[in-house]
């Protein structure tokens, strides 16, 4: 009885051991990566003690054997119920994290190997309309007719002609906030209303609307608010690579 | 008693005193006086041809005891000669090699010597040759120890220098990070957050919550402090010294101002998620003369060699980056 006793205790050290790592990478790893609090000591050890608990295993020969196991295991249940609950939250908040990451427009709309155009600033002149005003989003020099993809999941919330200047033009909602916007496009694919992914094809480029030449207009608006769309994609991909990734975010996508 | 000459007078049929003039009498002691002086020389010759002078025996004996003295030297000079090239092997295989320094070629040690007509003042005597040969020997000691005094001090120069250099070069990694637990990519090939696709990541990322010290890997300069929307957001850039240059992304803020010196583990920010980043983390590179290299080689001071072996382990997993 004895040496099974001491059997199980080393077991029981065992799993110890590997909670404890659990622990670490739950502190060291996933929240600071989720950026959530780590769970306090307290919290983790709490829940546990009570002298009298063991009461019915007392007056034996071995009692405090059984009782020292006993009182390990509640406290090896314990930890462990603790840090499932941990992994639950962590899990979904990851996989929050995720959405955010696949809603986030963090790409280029079209092919890198075209050059950018007028950016995010005060223009003095309007190339049309030959005034000074504001230029709230990012141009790109694109042939007529080259594809344009959505630059992050979410639910294309208008889509058609703005008599404003856009001419056509398709507006992304991708949550969090953020919306993106395609303007002068020659021919949209996408109806309003419509769940679309990263990488999407959504439309072709043109010169509709307000427009001196072919070109594509990007704007993105955090919280109501124009940022400039060069702070949320990287240009520094390559052709190949953007090809890759059109590739390899297609193979998921129920359009093409 | 003087012989009296006396000379027949066929006058007088007698034989008179002769007596001599002052003249004759001053001839004949010239002749005699000439003749013993001839003779003496004579002599003097003869005897100098074949007998030496107590003087010229001293002489000859001290000449000898130079020459095996000279012979003594040379043996000597022979010696340190030798022991000349001995410390010559080593500075050139050893210290330079150490210390990554380019050895001292054979014509500057070398020369400098030569010459023939330097030693003119000692050339016509009996040994001549020899005291030539000594005292241009000499010389060539003379000028090899000059180099190699010299060379020595330019080794205590990069003595010096080396340890500045190591105080220097990065060493330590940039976040206090217990079992390495904090290390999530490494330098390579790895999977971009955004765009899911095989991109190369040009530094290691470790994760840790925002606010977590980021401290300076090797003692230097900032020389630049930098806030961007994009791409690495706030980053610091220290320069080492040595072609080092360090890099540390993301920061949510900073702790040192532009040209702030900096010592090895002083706190100049704080990690964070600013520009291109999914998540709280610290971005990390290393720059050797404009090119970068892989900063898991760059944790000397930190990690035993199993934490090592176990640190190459995890950066080598094709893990997600960061950014």
């Amino acid at each position: 009885m004895k040496l099974q006793y001491s059997l199980i205790g080393r077991q029981l050290d065992n799993s110890v051991s590997t909670l404890n790592s659990f622990r670490l990478s739950d502190d060291i790893r996933y929240r600071p990566i989720l950026d959530m609090d780590t769970i306090s000591e307290s919290f983790r050890k709490g829940g546990y003690g009570g002298v009298d608990r063991f009461r019915d295993l007392s007056g034996y020969l071995n009692s405090d054997l059984l009782i020292s196991y006993r009182s390990k295991i509640e406290e090896i249940k314990n930890m462990a119920n603790v840090q499932n609950e941990s992994f639950k939250t962590i899990k979904d908040r990851s996989s929050e994290w995720i959405r955010e990451m696949d809603h986030f427009p963090g790409i280029s709309p079209v092919n890198v190997i075209f050059r950018l155009g007028d950016g995010f600033k005060f223009r003095d002149v309007h190339p049309v309309l030959g005034t000074a005003r504001w230029h709230y989003g990012q141009d790109f020099r694109v042939p007529y007719g080259t594809e344009v993809y959505a630059t992050g999941d979410g639910k294309v919330i208008e889509s058609g002609w703005n008599s404003g200047g856009f001419g056509n033009y398709i507006i992304i909602d991708h949550g969090y906030g953020l919306r993106s916007t395609y303007g002068h496009l020659s021919e949209i694919k996408v109806a309003k209303g419509m769940n679309i992914r990263r990488c999407d094809l959504i439309g072709l480029s043109g010169s509709t609307g307000t427009s001196s030449g072919p070109h594509l207009h990007y704007e993105i608006n955090q919280f109501g608010q124009h940022k400039n769309p060069i702070n949320f994609f990287n240009n520094d991909m390559s052709e190949e690579e953007f090809n890759e990734m059109i590739q390899a975010f297609g193979s998921k996508s129920k359009f093409r | 008693m003087p012989r009296t000459k006396y000379k027949f007078n066929p006058d007088s049929l007698s034989f008179d005193k002769v007596r001599l003039g002052v003249k004759a009498l001053l001839l004949r002691f010239l002749a005699f006086f000439t003749g013993s002086v001839i003779i003496a020389v004579v002599y003097w010759v003869i005897f100098g041809f074949f007998f030496d002078s107590p003087e010229e025996k001293v002489l000859k004996r001290e000449v000898e005891q130079m020459t095996i003295q000279y012979s003594l030297i040379h043996r000597e000079m022979t010696n340190i000669e030798n022991v000349l090239d001995d410390l010559q092997k080593t500075d050139d295989n050893l210290y330079r090699t150490i210390f990554e320094a380019e050895p001292i070629p054979a014509t500057l040690r070398e020369g400098g010597v030569g010459g023939v007509s330097r030693f003119k003042e000692l050339e016509g005597y009996n040994n001549s040759n020899l005291v030539i040969e000594t005292a241009a020997r000499l010389d060539k000691i003379r000028k090899k120890v000059y180099v190699q005094s010299k060379s020595f001090d330019d080794l205590i120069d990069l003595a010096r220098k080396k340890e500045e250099m190591l105080r220097s070069v990065p060493a330590i990694l940039p976040i206090s990070n217990k079992d390495l637990k904090r290390t999530a990519s490494g330098f390579g090939l790895r999977i971009h957050p955004i765009y899911k696709i095989i991109k190369f990541h040009y530094g290691m990322d470790f994760t840790a919550p925002a606010g977590t010290d980021v401290y300076s890997t090797g003692n230097g300069v900032v020389v630049a402090r930098l806030s961007s929307k994009r791409g690495f957001g706030n980053h610091i850039i220290i320069d080492h010294g040595f072609g080092y240059t360090s890099l540390y992304a993301h920061l949510s803020n900073f702790n040192v101002r532009v040209g702030q010196k900096v010592q090895r583990g002083d706190v100049i920010g704080f990690v964070g998620s600013t520009g291109t980043s999914v998540a709280n983390h610290l971005h990390y590179e290393i720059k050797l003369n404009g090119t970068n290299v892989d900063p898991v080689n760059y944790y000397f001071e930190d990690l035993s060699p199993a934490e090592y072996e176990r640190m190459i382990e995890i950066a080598s997993k094709t893990g997600q980056s960061f950014d």
